[in-house]
């Protein structure tokens, strides 16, 4: 019985890869008529449907695909479709760079959409800037970065932190204990959080940085229970982080009094931490999916009727989503004769767009202004927000590092 | 003090989870000398079939465990059938054609269900804590504990005391006399097989309430579960839960004097260190070669 | 031997018409194209330095990916420092790094990064070596070892953010000046470079595999015992080879940096290590030429896949090097060799029975 359900599941797996590759036909000739291609704009999806991050860029592809799906529903853009152009990196830096390669000079794309890690934006950057194309990037990221070919989506440092932290040490207490992924994101965002612990007097008890993928905490819980310190701030992300809330609340460390306050968990690592173990602790971010909104609404309605009622939507498949949006808005702008990837970039900037997070801003430095929020998780999966900031919040992308600026000309050393 | 304590089980508990996936590989590789790659994807189709019967079941994790060993027993003991049985004769092969099998059922996972991570609920009765004085032990973990020792009882008794063990022990010592003597090998390798396929599966189905289902989950488990089969000796069940021990034991412990990266790559280094100097780890057993 | 050696030298002249003159035509000399061929051929430098340790010797080296991300970040390494100019590089202010470690140093030197890419891992593969076969550890255990190191060295080199750029690691690279000559990757010059290395490092491959060294290797491979009874130091044969492929690994990761234009942790992972043994295998282990073969046709494969099943092209590669390993162990080489074999049987003189079959069952019993 088992055997043939496995069977079964094999060959319909099988099946449905071939069935996909063959309904691709026209992907693939397009790809060839790229070259002399007038009716239409090629736009490039370089998310990971394979490999360890697939788990979260699949979400992002579906986001992303499926704002291109109805805005050539609506008309497309000037009369013209854009045409996707996908791409699967399977999650490993050099196949992003030969894959943006492809997009950006062999596909003729006027834009590529893609990247949920800081190791492939960092692959895939000096493509784009070579090639003087445009990287949307939707992912919240560590900063101290200023390309003229990025268009970053998500938020940044001061973003998250900037409402989160006085909260945090005013309702639960000033100890706090760091636990990240071993990369630059979580160090770049520690170092942010000493900053302003600093000016409110906090104190960090412990910093410490576990291999990504790591997935046994029983030492690091063990630590915690040693220092007792006052919120545990985590920067782990994907399944590291899946496997800390499971076994932190398999500990019985109780959220009221330790809450986790974390810059990276989402609605997607909640469902697979499960509502009961994730309930009680934090998330800082620009997006919820409960949020109450007439485009969220709409967003989270379409994404259940594209992919499932199941499904959730996040914080970063938002920005992939807003960021076709803004990639549209700013074409519809532009002299259809004369669409490149720096007119699209200029066009852009400036722009504002009702995004389902609330009316959202691209800067002159191509990070976007956003309504930071902070969200409890409740024992349903979703998050209820206890703390919205009452302003849009501009980007900094070196805020921790007074004297740099990321303007309109690119960095500036003041 | 309390910390020495508390680290000690956490190394307990880490040990267990590397035993209880080890397990599996250590007979396949005692048994047949296959180095079994795919045995992670094992691990996988456990938390997977966990998952689908809790969800369309609605088992719990500990009552779908014997339905989870057959499933994923099943699934080794076809894959024996039609792949692995072609290759007893070029072991070094096993090694690439297993993990080809490894990229496929993790191809066929993330098709057929789904990327993204799937969640299962741990059981409600061994939620909580045990606590002596300062020694805080997981009741679920303390669960682990005991059941990979059951399990380590249950192969031991196996091997030794039913006509199958006599028979497979015979087939490692000598696969051509024991032919003659009208013991059919191939049929010892495939249930054996499926064996330590069934094993990876329950691993799987024990580690879902500790960490996250998703169809990679296995890839980084194998490399150190078959560290430990090299490091307990070819094929020794005590030579592979003392291994798993010592690697728990020695991974809490520079966790908490250095860290975990550089506890782990310390952790490497003595392994390596160790096979240099007793290749055939620290419990060979005198059956093979 | 000689026509062995005959055959050898004419199906290296056919690799070497196919892909300096070949290839380029094929793609009517369009540098895109022509950039992800030569990272093809750099990944070929990779799968033949692997041929001769495997192959050859019969010691599978799962952490050939260790020495090949050497040479990359080797590479890497001097570039990024030329796109720092006068500065530090950009990703060790961000780790709080404040003057330059004196290990990068000498990267400022060309010649010297060229010396580093190719003897920093033929150093630590002969080191790993002596270490291992001084102990007369074979099979299995190699693998074991190799595998563990790998695992290793790629979390130092993650750990140590501050020196190696950790999980993101070296991007933002400066062009490579090579005597003057501005090193475009996207042009024609490039590729021809790329192709160069490769046919001087098969010839030299091709030059041991049919030396008297290359003989004393396969007697290893076949029985290490009964070569040792020759008198001949076995850990020193290995050794050497060892040191050899993983030098080779080296060059293999200067172009690759080259060609991709950074150097990441990845290209150290236990996967990519075990791709480099899929597209060895795939070519046929026992010939150098086979292996560099092998590897840009798994590669060119992928990427076509990939293009067109964007969903399914995993399935197919596992599926595809599944049946490669079940039904032509020894790859595309043994189908060619069996296949000509089978065509010359009637004539008197069989003399390719010399180049049978590894008999790898034997290294581990």
């Amino acid at each position: 019985m088992r055997r043939r359900d496995f069977l079964g599941r094999a060959g319909a797996a099988g099946t449905m890869g071939l069935a996909g590759g063959l309904s691709m036909p026209a992907l693939l000739s397009g790809a060839r008529r790229a070259y002399a291609a007038e009716d239409d704009i090629p736009v490039g999806l370089l998310f990971s449907l394979t490999g360890a991050v697939a788990v979260v860029e699949h979400t992002l592809h579906d986001a992303a695909l499926m704002a291109i799906e109805e805005i050539n529903a609506a008309g497309g853009v000037h009369g013209k479709q854009l045409r996707p152009i996908i791409e699967d990196p399977a999650s490993d830096p050099a196949t992003y760079a030969d894959r943006a390669r492809r997009l950006m000079i062999r596909d003729k794309c006027v834009s590529v959409f893609g990247s949920y890690t800081s190791s492939s934006r960092q692959a895939v950057l000096p493509i784009a800037e070579q090639r003087n194309n445009l990287y949307w990037y939707p992912t919240l990221y560590e900063g101290r970065e200023c390309s003229r070919n990025i268009m970053y989506g998500g938020a940044l440092a001061n973003q998250q932190q900037d409402i989160l932290l006085p909260w945090l040490v005013e309702n639960f207490g000033k100890k706090f204990y760091m636990i990240g992924n071993n990369y630059v994101y979580p160090k770049e965002e520690n170092n942010y959080c000493r900053i302003l612990l600093e000016q409110l007097g906090g104190e960090v008890v412990h910093e410490e940085y576990v291999p990504m993928g790591h997935s046994d905490f029983s030492s690091v819980i063990n630590r915690i229970r040693a220092e007792e310190p006052d919120v545990i701030f985590t920067t782990l992300v994907g399944d590291s982080d899946v496997a800390f809330a499971r076994q932190y609340h398999a500990a019985e460390l109780d959220p009221e009094k330790m809450p986790v306050c974390s810059l990276t968990r989402s609605e997607v690592e909640v469902k697979a931490i499960g509502g009961e173990a994730a309930a009680g602790h934090f998330s800082s971010a620009p997006y919820f999916m409960g949020h109450q909104s007439a485009e969220n609404e709409t967003f989270v309605e379409n994404y259940k009727a594209r992919f499932g009622a199941d499904e959730v939507t996040h914080f970063v498949s938002e920005a992939a989503y807003f960021q076709v949006y803004q990639f549209k808005a700013a074409l519809d702008k532009l002299d259809p004769a004369n669409i490149s990837p720096t007119a699209i970039r200029d066009a852009a900037v400036g722009m504002t767009m009702m995004a389902p997070q609330g009316e959202i801003l691209i800067d002159e430095n191509l990070h976007t202004h956003l309504w930071p929020k902070v969200g409890q998780w409740q024992s349903d999966g979703q998050a209820k927000v206890i703390l919205q900031s009452d302003e849009r919040i501009s980007p900094k992308p070196y805020a921790a590092y007074p004297g740099q600026d990321c303007t309109g000309e690119g960095l500036v050393k003041t | 003090m309390d910390v020495v304590f508390n680290q000690a089980f956490a190394g307990l508990s880490i040990a267990s989870i590397l035993l209880i996936i080890a397990l599996g590989l250590a007979i396949i590789y005692g048994t047949m000398g296959v180095i079994n790659l795919a045995h992670g994807e094992f691990v996988m189709l456990g938390a997977y079939a966990t998952w689908a019967l809790q969800t369309h079941l609605g088992l719990g994790v500990i009552t779908a465990l014997p339905l989870v060993f057959l499933a994923v027993a099943a699934a080794g003991w076809v894959i024996e059938k039609v792949i692995v049985q072609r290759l007893y004769t070029r072991p070094l092969d096993t090694i690439l054609a297993t993990w080809g099998i490894g990229i496929i059922l993790q191809q066929a996972i993330r098709l057929g269900v789904g990327a993204e991570s799937k969640f299962v609920r741990g059981p409600q009765w061994l939620s909580g804590n045990v606590e002596i004085g300062a020694l805080v032990m997981s009741n679920y973990r303390l669960f682990v504990i005991a059941f990979s020792l059951f399990i380590v009882a249950v192969t031991w008794l196996l091997m030794t005391r039913t006509e199958f063990g006599m028979k497979l022990r015979a087939v490692i010592q000598n696969r051509g006399i024991s032919e003659c003597y009208g013991i059919e090998a191939k049929k010892v390798y495939s249930v054996t097989f499926a064996y330590g396929a069934g094993l990876a599966g329950i691993a799987g189905a024990l580690i879902t309430p500790l960490f996250s289902t998703i169809p990679t989950m296995g890839t980084g488990l194998v490399v150190d579960a078959f560290l430990v089969v090299i490091v307990g000796g070819l094929g020794s069940l005590v030579g592979t839960a003392a291994a798993a021990m010592l690697i728990g034991e020695v991974t809490a412990l520079f966790s908490i004097v250095i860290n975990d990266t550089l506890g782990r790559i310390a952790v490497l280094a003595g392994i390596i260190i160790l096979i240099r100097f007793r290749p055939r780890g620290l419990f060979p057993s005198d059956t093979r070669r | 031997m000689n026509s062995r050696l005959s055959y050898d030298i004419i199906g290296l002249a056919v690799f070497a018409a196919v892909i300096l003159f070949g290839v380029p035509a094929f793609f009517g000399y369009d540098a895109f194209e022509l950039n992800t061929f030569s990272r093809y051929l750099s990944l070929a430098i990779v799968s033949m330095a692997l041929a001769l340790s495997w192959g050859t010797a019969g010691l599978l080296n799962l952490g050939q990916a260790a020495t090949f991300g050497m040479g990359s970040y080797a590479m890497a390494m001097h570039l990024k420092l030329k796109a720092s100019g006068d500065g530090l590089p950009d990703f060790m202010g961000w780790n709080n790094v404040d003057t330059l470690p004196i290990l990068w140093v000498p990267f400022h030197s060309f010649a010297f990064t060229l010396l580093a890419g190719l003897l920093v891992p033929a150093a630590v593969g002969g080191l790993i070596a002596v270490f291992m076969f001084r102990a007369r550890i074979a099979g299995v255990f190699v693998a074991v070892i190799t595998l563990a190191f790998l695992v290793a060295f790629q979390l130092l080199v993650i750990e140590q953010q501050g020196f190696t750029g950790g999980q993101n690691g070296l991007t933002g690279l400066a062009p490579l000046v090579l005597f003057g000559w501005t090193v475009d990757i996207y042009s024609v010059a490039f590729y021809y470079l790329v192709g160069a290395c490769l046919m001087v490092a098969l010839m030299f491959g091709l030059y041991l595999t049919h030396s008297k060294f290359g003989l004393i290797l396969r007697a290893i491979r076949e029985d290490p015992d009964r070569t040792r009874y020759f008198g001949y130091n076995v850990a020193n044969y290995q050794t050497v080879i060892f040191c050899i492929s993983a030098g080779l690994a080296g060059l293999a990761g200067m172009l690759y940096a080259l060609v991709l234009e950074f150097a990441s942790p990845t290209y150290m992972s236990v996967s990519f290590s075990l791709a480099i043994v899929i597209w060895c295998a795939v070519g046929g282990r026992e010939s150098v030429l086979a292996a560099a073969v092998g590897a840009i046709l798994v590669n060119l494969a992928e990427g076509r896949l990939s293009d067109v099943f964007v969903e399914g092209w995993h399935m197919m590669l596992g599926v595809m090097f599944l049946l490669v390993v079940m039904f032509m162990p020894r790859g595309i080489y043994g189908v060619i060799v069996d296949t000509f074999r089978a065509l010359r049987r009637t004539s008197a003189c069989d003399d390719a029975a010399q180049s049978g079959a590894p008999l790898n069952s034997k290294q581990e019993s």
